[in-house]
This record gives structure tokens, C-alpha cells and sequence, in this order.
């Protein structure tokens, strides 16, 4: 019963934690009425976040749907379409108390068997991440319209991090059913239960959302409509923000250096809060099947080599950390992250590496380089680049000779993911709610997996670390699981199959005209259901 | 020249495009095979990961998995029925997607065609009748420093000067998000936001037109038939505009005719600039994504509308030259 307990002083906790940010909050009161334009960049290719987990996607449909769970900064789950639930001693059984009286936007009653629906026949079939997140569900049952009782076939503690209404969004049943989820009609036309309606997607130009006069918390929305507009241009898009044509921007709509600018504008203001349940982590991806990346003293001395705080200084504008290891610090608050791993991150790093390549067998040739490499940058953008063009510079001094190459993303990630024809590339990835969810598919053995994108292609494994993985996947007990991925993040950061370089922040740009924009770790992943506007 | 040969010749040049457009989408549809990667590896990069289980069943539904030859066949046997395919990540049938995006790209083309023709044309004439004075000098000089300037260039000088300084203009989009007009208000509301776009993408043109109507003005006062006219007894201001003004024109709508293909080309950096949702964006999005079903139907479109603009322009010779014959 200890989980059960652990969770019900959560609720109890969080409970009160929004009671007194209610009364605690700014001086003014919350104003009614207004409109937030959000730019969100790209386009996203469809609204359907149940199949597609692009982050322009979420970005716009989680104003739409709810999940069962909001979620804290402290990372710890919040009522929200789920009132309460208890998770079994043996954690293979989950039951979810849902609130009643909540309606979708076409009228109809939310109830558990829109739960069962969007668990066990889409999130489980076609959700990209909900394959994997849901893969031990077995069953929903719905003894009564109220409660729904997840049946797992092993435990699954990381299940209670990816339910928000952005990771596994809860569907109308009678809507949804009908026809082929892959291709349905309503995709493009969300009815969910969320406090903004869907109202109608002009492409190439906006969608928008109105208020949802229904919506089952009292009072809110306090907005009447959110526009999410798409401008192409990056300066366009920093012009549109200046000007107070549109009011919020993050997830990289804005360029770092852009961010800077706009912060010293007086009617703009930057959070940067709001990475928690995201973090994104930058990292070099090591191949580690191939000369001379198969060494691990070769991985170290790069890892050595960067110095994370002039990348953060001045490529990232300050916007991260310093990464340690597989698992973001952002975990530090669930018990997960561990520092105590080998420390990349020295001032003697340059000295170090040296060291170490010597040691490896590659000693300095007559015109002082060692070997030569071609660096893969990843395709995301100007800051990407200047990352690999520091990364070349790093690796010269350490004689190391790399060319940089730079390609559109489906052609990089064809040749880093499906051909493997690469020495060491950039890489961008996230850690998500939970480790399991985030961080296993880079270092176990089992994600190696030819053709499947932001996985393993570091190609890297070792028994032990597979071991504790499979363990923390299955257990329980916090104390326990937190133990497992110290010694994971041990092994992991030894033999360095990947630098990790930084922890981004991302910056949220905010007109300050509007309030309580960021309020969860999901970013603007969110509802907005308490963003007003002065 | 009896009216019946005109339409004759409209229908039979329309059926000569049948092959044209077929070769087209072909030779575009073998080429697109050769990108590296595919469009179920941008959606699973697209989002941050997806199992392989998952990319399959996206292949095998995109009908990935076939030889290309028989991807081809289907492709061409749909457009025998204008199905134009489903475009999977956008979720919806390229057709629609093409009839959403189609009007806001032909209103920008017709305004900056309209603009820069008219004032071109104008700009032109007026510098050959002031050839080798200052106002010359000045038109040509101006002609020169926009056609060397670039698009992007130009549109963002436009954005921080007239929207961010002056905030006489909107900074992009198509119309007002917060309002919402209706009616007529929302006509004057996307003519406001029209204003910007037009003019960038016009001035390029404007000037290109203004320094080939002039080049072509001057060639044609040189001319025999000038000096027969005036022999005539005409007056200089008659022979301007009955004689060498007409004749003038034809390379300037010949010219007009062949961009048309490059104005859908150079809307692309326009309207990203000032998110103007029309076919230029769509493609450029819809190539890096490898969507090729919308993809193929953009090239569709586009050859088609070039096609149709060729034969606009051909007709219009026969009213501006009399001596050229259609048929």
C-alpha cells in the first residue's frame, strides 16, 4: 500500500498546492474575455494528436482534449478528467474515479467507455509513443459509466507520467469508432472535452479556438478564443511578436539570438520555465559499431573536448545546462536523475582528451592531427549549425580532423537511423515524463532498431544496463527504481555512447499584455485554460 | 481572322496540353523516387520517434510498399478523374488542399501581374520618351537597384519600416485573426493585408518590365515604318501610341507569359515571408516533408496554370499584332 499512500499524499498535496496558488497568485483579479494568438512553427500536418505526436500537433490539440492527468513542476500527476485513483500493491491495477458531469463539445457525456476507447483502440494501436506506453494494458474495464480499471500485464509506474491531455488525449467514442482511426474525418475537426472548442483551420494560415462555455471548471477558460497562427519566416515571426500581432511563441518558434532581442523590448517577456516534462537534451551520438567511435576512450575524449558552458553561453544564449548524463536533471525532483556518474563537464577537458587518444592509439600525426571524421549536424536549424561548426573547432584541438555536413532531415535521418552511415552526428532528444518513455530508447540494446527514428543509433548496449532498465520498467517502489537508474546512469555515462552536451530551457516569448501562460512542465503543450489577458 | 478559328484553335491547343502536362507529372513523379528518404521517416522524425512497427503500417498505407511502376500507373489512372490522391500527412485529399490554397495564390499573382505590368509598362514608356534626361536617368537607375535587390530583402525592409515603425500595415497573414471581420469589412481587411505582399513581390518585376519596354520602345523608334509614319504626316504623339507602342509591347507580354511560372516560384519566399497561405508555401513545405501526392498535385497545378497562361498570351498577340496569324 505504500504507492497507493505515497500517491494519495500527492493528491492531497497538489490539492492544496492549487488552492493556494489560487489565492496566492497576482494581486489582480483574473479578467474574463480577450484573444491569444499563438505562433506555433510549422504548420502542423494534422490535428489528430492521437496518431501524430509532431509538436506542432500538440501545440493545437491540447487546447482541445483533456487527458485523466495534469501535471505539476514537480513532475506529480493532478486530477483532471480522473478525480482520483488507486493504483493495486502488486501495480497491475489501476482505477481511475472520473469526474462526472463532463460534456465533449458535441453534448454528449464524457464517460469511462470514451476511456476504454482511446486507450485500448487508438492510443495502444496508433499513437506513435502510446504503442510503447500502453504495450503491458491489457484491458480497460468500465464497471460503471464512472470508473475506469486499467488491467496491466506487468507493472507499468511510468503509465501515471503520460497521461495529460497532450501524451494520450481522451476521445469521443461515438465519434471516433466509426471509420478508420488512420484516415478519420475528424482528425482535422477535434471534439474533445477541453476548455477551448475547435472552431475551423484556415491552412496556411491559422486554426482557430473559441471558448468552451461548458468547460467542467468552474469560470474558465478565461480567454474567449485562442488563434494559433503559422508565419513561415523566422523574422516575420520575431516582427508579428514586436508588433503585438501575436502573443506567445515557444518550443523554438523563436531563434535563441531572436529570444535575446525581444527580451528587451518592454512589452515582451521571457519564461523560461516550462521544459520539465519535455526536456530535451542535445547530445553528439557516437557510431559506436565503427572505427574509431568502437573505442570508448575515443567517446570520452570528445565528451572531454566540449566545453558545455561556452555552447550554452553562446550558441544557446544561456537558455540550458550542463547535461551529466543519459537522464535530464529535470528527474531530480522524482528521484530518477543521479550526478553521481563519470564527469565530462572539467575544466582539464581539452588536456584530458589528449590523454586519452594517445592512450587509444592515435597519436598525433607530423601535421598534428590524429584521424579524421565527418560530423552529421542535425537539420533543426541556425543554432544546430553553429553547434557543429564549435563542435569542429573542439575537435581540432584535441586533433581530430571533422568536415561538417548538413542535410534536410529526411535525408539525415535516413542515413543516421536506417543506413547508419555515420561517424558522429548531433542529436536532439527528449526525455520525456518518464525515463522509460524518453530515455531507454537511446541506450538499450533493445532499441536498436534498424529504420525507426530517435532511437538506439548509437547502436550501443551493455547486459547490465539492459538489465536495470528492464527492472526499473516493472518496479514500483520509488526508492528502488530511483537505485536501478543511478547505476544505469553509472554504466551509461562511462562508456559514453553519446556525449551529452546541454539541458535545454526552452525560452517561451510572452506578450505581457497576457498572464498565467506557462503554468505545467508540458510547456505550451497545454490548454490555456487559465492564461487571461490583462 | 473569323471568331470560329479562334475557338478551334483554343480547343485544339488545349488538347495539345493533355500530353504536355502528362509528360510533366511523369517525369516529376520519377524524379521525386530519387530524394533520399521517405515521408513515413519525416512523420515518425517529425515525432521524435515512433516504433517500426508503427512506420510499417504507415508504408503500407501510403502504398509505399509497391514497385514504383505500379504507384505510377495508380497515380496516373486516378488522374484520368482529377483524383488527385490523399495527401496522408496533411489528412485531407490533395484536391481540396490545392482549391483552399489556389485563390489566395492567383489573387497575389493578378495584383502584382496588374501592378507590375501597368507601371512597368508606364515606367518604361516614360523613360524612352525622356531617354537621355535626368527622369531617365532616374527610372533607370531605380529599375536597376530594385532588380538587383533581393525578394526577402525587400519584404522584411517593408515589414520593419511600414509595419513596426509606421504600423500603417499588418506585419503578415491574410487577415486579422483577433477580429474577424465579415462582409465588406473583411474585403478591406485582406486588401490591407494584401498591400505588403504585392509590392515586394511586384517591384522585382516592375522593375524588369520598365527596363525592357524602354530597350524595346527605343528599338522600335529606330525603325522603317517610324520613319514612314512621319513621312505621313503623323503626329509624333499618334505614332507613339498607334505605332510603336503597340509593337513595343510584345516582348513585355511575352515576357509577362513565360514568369507566370516563375512568379508561382518566387511567391514561394513571399508568401513565407508574410505567411500568405497560398500553393508557394505548400510546396516548399510538402518537399521537405516528401509529401509527393501533394507534391505531384502542385506541379499539376502549376503546369496547368502555365500552360493556360501561354495560351492567354498567344490570343492576346493576335489582338495587339495583327499580322500574326493563330492556327
Amino acid at each position: 500500500m505504500r504507492f497507493v499512500g505515497r500517491f494519495a499524499i500527492a493528491v492531497l498535496a497538489v490539492g492544496v498546492g492549487i488552492g493556494a496558488f489560487a489565492a496566492a497568485g497576482p494581486a489582480v483579479a483574473q479578467k474574463r474575455g480577450g484573444t491569444l494568438v499563438q505562433v506555433t512553427q510549422p504548420e502542423p500536418p494534422t490535428l489528430g494528436s492521437y496518431i501524430s505526436t509532431a509538436s506542432p500537433v500538440g501545440q493545437v490539440a491540447a487546447k482541445v482534449y483533456d487527458g485523466l492527468l495534469e501535471y505539476g513542476f514537480d513532475l506529480k500527476p493532478i486530477p483532471s478528467l480522473a478525480q482520483s485513483w488507486t493504483i493495486a500493491d502488486d501495480g497491475r491495477t489501476i482505477t481511475f474515479r472520473l469526474r462526472p458531469g463532463v460534456k465533449f463539445h458535441d453534448g454528449r457525456p464524457f464517460t469511462s467507455a470514451d476511456v476504454q476507447f482511446s486507450v485500448m483502440e487508438v492510443l495502444k494501436k496508433v499513437h506513435p509513443r502510446g504503442i510503447n506506453t500502453f504495450a503491458e494494458v491489457t484491458a480497460v474495464e468500465t464497471p460503471d459509466p464512472m470508473t475506469a480499471v486499467f488491467r496491466l500485464a506487468k507493472p507499468a509506474p511510468y503509465i501515471m507520467s503520460a497521461l495529460s491531455g497532450y501524451e494520450s488525449p481522451m476521445l469521443p467514442k461515438h465519434i471516433f469508432e466509426q471509420g478508420d482511426i488512420r484516415t478519420h474525418q475528424n482528425a482535422n475537426n477535434p471534439i474533445g472535452t477541453g476548455p477551448f472548442k475547435f472552431v475551423e483551420w484556415r491552412r496556411g494560415e491559422f486554426v482557430r479556438l473559441d471558448r468552451n462555455p461548458d468547460y467542467w471548471k468552474p469560470g474558465l477558460p478565461y480567454l474567449d478564443r485562442v488563434v494559433v497562427r503559422f508565419i513561415g519566416d523566422t523574422a516575420t515571426r520575431a516582427a508579428a511578436l514586436e508588433k503585438g500581432d501575436a502573443h506567445v511563441a515557444g518550443l523554438g518558434a523563436v531563434p535563441y539570438n531572436d529570444v535575446k532581442r525581444l527580451e528587451r523590448l518592454p512589452n515582451i517577456q521571457i519564461e523560461t520555465r516550462g521544459s520539465e516534462m519535455l526536456s530535451p537534451v542535445v547530445e553528439l551520438m557516437f557510431n559506436t559499431r565503427k572505427a574509431p567511435f568502437d573505442n570508448p576512450k575515443v567517446r570520452q575524449a570528445i565528451s572531454y573536448a566540449i566545453d558545455r558552458k561556452f555552447v550554452i553561453d553562446n550558441i544557446w544564449f544561456g537558455f540550458g545546462r550542463p547535461a551529466t548524463g543519459p537522464i535530464s536533471s529535470n528527474f531530480a525532483p522524482t528521484g530518477l536523475y543521479s550526478a553521481n556518474v563519470a564527469n565530462y563537464n572539467v575544466p582539464d577537458g581539452v588536456e584530458r582528451a589528449n590523454r586519452l587518444l594517445d592512450e587509444a592509439g592515435f597519436p598525433r600525426r607530423a601535421d598534428g592531427t590524429r584521424f579524421e571524421i565527418v560530423h552529421d549536424i542535425t537539420p533543426y536549424g541556425e543554432e544546430w549549425r553553429r553547434f557543429g561548426e564549435y563542435t569542429q573547432q573542439a575537435l581540432a584541438r584535441i586533433g581530430i580532423r571533422a568536415t561538417t555536413r548538413y542535410e534536410d532531415v529526411a535525408t539525415w535521418l535516413k542515413r543516421t537511423y536506417t543506413d547508419y552511415d555515420f561517424d558522429m552526428t548531433s542529436n536532439w532528444l527528449f526525455n520525456l515524463a518518464d525515463p522509460v518513455l524518453g530515455v531507454h530508447r537511446a541506450v538499450h540494446s533493445r532499441f536498436i532498431r534498424q529504420g525507426t527514428v530517435f532511437v538506439n543509433g548509437a547502436r550501443w548496449g551493455d547486459a547490465r544496463a539492459d538489465e536495470l532498465m528492464d527492472l526499473a520498467t516493472v518496479e514500483t517502489d520509488a526508492t528502488r527504481r530511483a537505485a536501478q537508474y543511478a547505476e544505469v546512469q553509472k554504466i551509461v555515462a562511462e562508456a559514453a555512447p553519446l556525449a551529452w552536451v546541454l539541458e535545454v530551457n526552452f525560452p517561451t516569448v510572452i506578450d505581457r499584455r497576457f498572464r498565467d501562460v506557462i503554468v505545467s512542465p508540458l510547456n505550451i503543450f497545454t490548454n490555456f485554460d487559465r492564461a487571461w489577458r490583462e | 481572322m473569323k471568331s470560329g478559328s479562334l475557338g478551334g484553335y483554343v480547343v485544339r491547343r488545349l488538347i495539345q496540353t493533355v500530353p504536355v502536362v502528362l509528360g510533366v507529372v511523369i517525369v516529376n513523379f520519377l524524379l521525386l523516387q530519387l530524394a533520399p528518404g521517405d515521408l513515413a521517416t519525416v512523420l515518425a522524425g517529425e515525432a521524435g520517434g515512433a516504433p517500426k512497427e508503427y512506420i510499417d503500417q504507415l508504408r503500407a498505407r501510403f502504398g509505399h510498399d509497391q514497385p514504383v511502376y505500379i504507384q505510377l500507373f495508380n497515380y496516373l489512372r486516378n488522374l484520368i478523374v482529377l483524383d488527385l490522391g490523399y495527401s496522408f500527412r496533411q489528412s485531407a485529399p490533395v484536391f481540396d488542399l490545392l482549391m483552399q490554397r489556389l485563390w489566395p495564390t492567383l489573387l497575389l499573382m493578378v495584383c502584382t501581374l496588374v501592378l507590375s505590368l501597368g507601371f512597368g509598362i508606364l515606367m518604361g514608356l516614360l523613360a524612352a520618351l525622356w531617354v537621355r534626361t535626368w527622369k531617365d536617368n532616374a527610372i533607370s537607375v531605380a529599375a536597376i537597384i530594385v532588380y538587383a535587390t533581393p525578394l526577402f530583402w525587400v519584404g522584411l525592409m517593408l515589414i520593419l519600416v511600414f509595419s513596426i515603425r509606421l504600423d500603417w500595415f499588418p506585419t503578415s497573414g491574410m487577415e486579422d485573426v483577433v477580429a474577424f471581420h465579415e462582409g465588406w469589412a473583411r474585403v478591406a481587411d485582406i486588401a490591407h493585408h494584401l498591400v505588403l505582399p504585392t509590392l515586394t513581390l511586384s517591384l522585382f518585376y516592375l522593375a524588369l518590365y520598365a527596363r525592357l519596354m524602354r530597350a524595346s520602345m527605343l528599338e522600335q523608334r529606330g525603325l522603317d515604318y517610324v520613319v514612314t509614319a512621319r513621312a505621313k504626316g503623323q503626329s509624333e504623339r499618334r505614332i507613339t501610341t498607334r505605332h510603336v507602342f503597340r509593337n513595343a509591347l510584345l516582348p513585355v507580354v511575352t515576357m509577362a507569359g513565360v514568369q507566370t511560372g516563375g512568379l508561382i516560384g518566387g511567391s514561394v519566399v513571399v508568401e513565407s515571408i508574410f505567411a500568405w497561405p497560398g500553393l508557394g508555401q505548400l510546396a516548399y513545405q510538402s518537399l521537405f516533408a516528401r509529401d509527393y501526392n501533394l507534391l505531384l498535385g502542385i506541379f499539376f497545378l502549376s503546369a496547368v496554370l502555365v500552360v493556360v497562361v501561354n495560351l492567354i498570351v498567344d490570343v492576346v498577340y493576335v489582338f495587339l499584332d495583327p499580322r500574326i496569324r493563330i492556327g
